[in-house]
């Protein structure tokens, strides 16, 4: 087995770790804070660390409960635009560009109203490209409930997307 | 491009059924290159999930970090012997400063206990001259004496000497 070190193996997850406490607390300074609870967490147990199969998955599971944790205490705070959605990238005029905007607010809205499960499997399943597998054990669900969350999830944003699309935003 | 491709993958993405592989494919497709306006309206989907990829943390993180995780480490530092009584040292030198102080003082204050060398400010002992000579002759003799009795002691090794010196001659 390989030697973990956390300068190389760990620390560079630290923006993995981000996007998912941040999907699942809405808030980027509580989502830091997570990334680094979960890091202080592991370093803890680095004697361990031989055990695991994937050190990887592992810091995510820490770092998904701890984000969890977090977000129960912050009350039903819902939703937080973040100023990095305003960013577009390729619209040819102004009004293409506002309708890009508007629609990217809209997409990030309707993800993270999702409840938290369907969020984080889309987090880690269309952000972060991760397959079934690596999912479940992360979430410590079957692949088949893993598939079944999936799903749901992208019925509900596509449903919500084209209703309030369909009304001309 | 074949369209009908994509829409066929965009149908099974909302099932739950592409592969990782279909998904960056669309990816590819509704983030780079033109999108025909049946598609547009899914593009931002793709863009957004695209965009998402880049969100992070900076470096002062890393460095916050390794700050936290790597201080408790405590490193192995080589210590002299002096370097050891360093202290000491210090509290020797501190010591000796305030002796030395002390030391000043005490001799500004008492100056007077000092040895007087200028023997214009010496005074007579005695009031009566014969008593005075009485004392030094008494003090002289003892002198004396004392030196005699190294002398002889000197006279008497050279004439033993001088004795065997002479007998070995003959």
């Amino acid at each position: 087995m390989q030697e973990i070190s956390f300068r190389k193996d760990i620390l560079p997850l630290k923006d993995k770790l981000f996007r998912l406490a941040l999907r699942i607390t809405l808030n980027r300074a509580e989502a830091e804070d997570v990334v680094q609870d979960t890091m202080l967490r592991v370093w803890s147990r680095r004697d361990e660390w031989s055990k695991f199969d994937s050190i990887e998955a592992f810091c995510m599971t820490v770092a998904r409960n701890l984000a969890i944790d977090r977000s129960q205490k912050m009350d039903a705070k819902n939703l937080e635009l973040t100023p990095e959605m305003e960013q577009a990238s390729d619209a040819s005029g102004p009004y293409n560009l506002l309708v890009q905007t508007e629609r990217l607010n809209l997409i990030h809205q309707l993800i993270n109203k999702l409840p938290e499960k369907q969020r984080t499997v889309i987090q880690l399943r269309d952000i972060e490209g991760k397959n079934y597998k690596e999912i479940a054990k992360v979430m410590g669900l079957t692949e088949e409930q893993v598939k079944v969350t999936l799903f749901r999830a992208r019925q509900k944003v596509k449903e919500q997307y084209l209703a309030i699309d369909g009304y001309g935003l | 491009m074949d369209y009908k491709n994509i829409e066929q993958l965009l149908e099974r993405y909302w099932r739950g059924e592409t592969s990782l592989e279909e998904e960056n494919q669309l990816r590819d497709f509704f983030t780079s290159g033109e999108v025909p306006a049946a598609l547009l309206l899914y593009k931002e989907l793709f863009v957004y999930q695209k965009e998402q990829q880049i969100e992070g943390l900076g470096a002062d993180f890393d460095a916050r970090m390794l700050s936290k995780v790597e201080s408790p480490i405590v490193k192995a530092k080589h210590l002299s012997l002096v370097s050891r009584f360093k202290p000491l040292f210090r509290a020797a030198a501190v010591v000796t400063v305030f002796l030395m102080l002390g030391n000043v003082a005490q001799r500004s204050l008492f100056h007077n206990d000092a040895l007087d060398y200028n023997y214009n400010n010496y005074r007579d002992t005695y009031d009566d001259p014969n008593v005075a000579y009485k004392k030094v002759s008494s003090a002289l003799l003892i002198l004396s004496d004392e030196i005699s009795k190294s002398n002889n002691q000197n006279s008497a090794d050279s004439i033993y000497k001088a004795a065997t010196d002479s007998v070995m001659n003959e």
